[in-house]
């Protein structure tokens, strides 16, 4: 009887612990909900950092005189990843300056397309088949008065039950034309995996 | 002692017996359903979805009142969690706000919160553009969040707190 209840019980379990573990669904997800799968820096930081930098620069006094009458013209230099991790640091940057284009109160040149620009007016004047009258021409493009620069920088400490780690990522706003940093923040992060005993 | 006395001794006890081995029977069983239960929910319980309703705010314009808007989906969440104030300005000509969120709770909470905002024919701006922040909150903490609106078209906004799913679920 008992025998009986107990091989009941082991079959019972094989087939459940097979049947839930083998099955792999693809859904879609909600891309700005906070996502906990790993410590590594994740879309939830990025989202994150961007939105709290964007608030920051907006909110900021000096930048409330500085747009009260202009749309001010930026470039933004690349970051410099100091982590140990490889984090493509250009999705925040892009991240940033789409949000403060969209803001309606800034305007931006891209560094990263000047020579394509180039390419493109060299093709109108010297390609043949364009009409000159009707070619754009060199020299006519507005110069960036600032420049957004910044450092993302991590700690990472871990032990065997735990481990932590925590972003720093610094942005500042120089005029390019007196040197001087209008604007500086920073924003920190702190993520710790911890082994669970129980759960389910 | 009578022979009476030592015959209900010995059928007492011959009752107990019995009873003895009923009960190891019934605590077999149980173990096994217990196990079986056990393994059932460990294996399975997580393919419910988790909850992610919270508290929040329906859209409110500048300079409402706070608690006529307020909302509450999960009364779990709201006894460890309470929106104590909801306030609003426009700073450089766009819409900042301030939400002062208290824990009930002794033990920390990690939440999500997050901000819609709409212009002033009540549509939506920069529709799941903005992200889940996260949030950690000790226990018994007071915090402040803030919210800025992506543009100066906004006028009414809402926000929403809800627990972050810390298991992976497979829905």
């Amino acid at each position: 009887m008992n025998k009986l209840a107990l091989v009941t019980t082991l079959g019972l379990t094989l087939v459940l612990a097979a049947g839930c573990a083998n099955k792999s669904v693809v859904r879609y997800g909600d891309a700005t909900a906070v996502e906990t799968t790993d410590i590594n820096f994740g879309s939830t930081d990025l989202q994150k950092v961007a939105a709290e930098m964007t608030d920051s620069l907006l909110l900021s006094p000096v930048v409330g005189t500085l747009t009260q009458n202009s749309r001010p013209v930026m470039f933004v230099e690349r970051l410099k990843n100091k982590t140990s991790e490889h984090i493509d640091t250009e999705s925040i940057t892009d991240s940033i300056s789409t949000k403060l284009l969209r803001s309606g109160k800034f305007r931006f040149v891209d560094m990263g397309r000047v020579d394509a620009a180039r390419e493109q007016l060299k093709f109108q004047h010297d390609g043949g088949m364009v009409d000159p009258s009707k070619a754009l021409q060199f020299g006519r493009q507005i110069g960036a008065q600032y420049m957004l620069y910044g450092n993302l920088s991590s700690i990472v400490k871990s032990n065997q039950d735990k481990s932590d780690v925590y972003y720093k990522f610094t942005l500042r706003l120089m005029d390019l034309e007196s040197g001087l940093v209008e604007w500086a923040d920073e924003t920190e992060i702190r993520k710790t995996k911890a082994k669970e005993s129980v759960g389910w | 002692m009578s022979g009476d006395e030592l015959e209900r001794k010995l059928g007492g006890n011959m009752l107990i017996r019995k009873n003895v081995v009923k009960a190891g029977e019934k605590t077999i069983a149980s173990l096994a359903v217990i196990l079986l239960s056990t393994l059932v929910i460990s294996g399975c319980a997580n393919k419910k979805p988790p909850v992610t309703s919270g508290t929040g705010t329906s859209a409110m314009i500048q300079g409402d009142d706070f608690s006529k808007h307020l909302e509450v989906h999960n009364a779990d969440l709201a006894k460890r969690l309470f929106i104590s104030s909801v306030k609003s300005r426009t700073s450089n000509g766009l819409l900042e706000v301030n939400l002062q969120l208290t824990s009930r709770y002794e033990k920390s909470q990690k939440l999500q919160y997050h901000f819609n905002w709409f212009d002033a024919d009540g549509f939506v701006i920069e529709a799941r553009k903005t992200p889940w922040k996260p949030l950690e909150l000790h226990g018994q903490q007071s915090t402040t969040l803030r919210g800025l609106a992506p543009n100066i078209n906004v006028s009414s906004f809402n926000v929403y707190v809800r627990e972050i799913p810390e298991k992976a679920y497979k829905y």
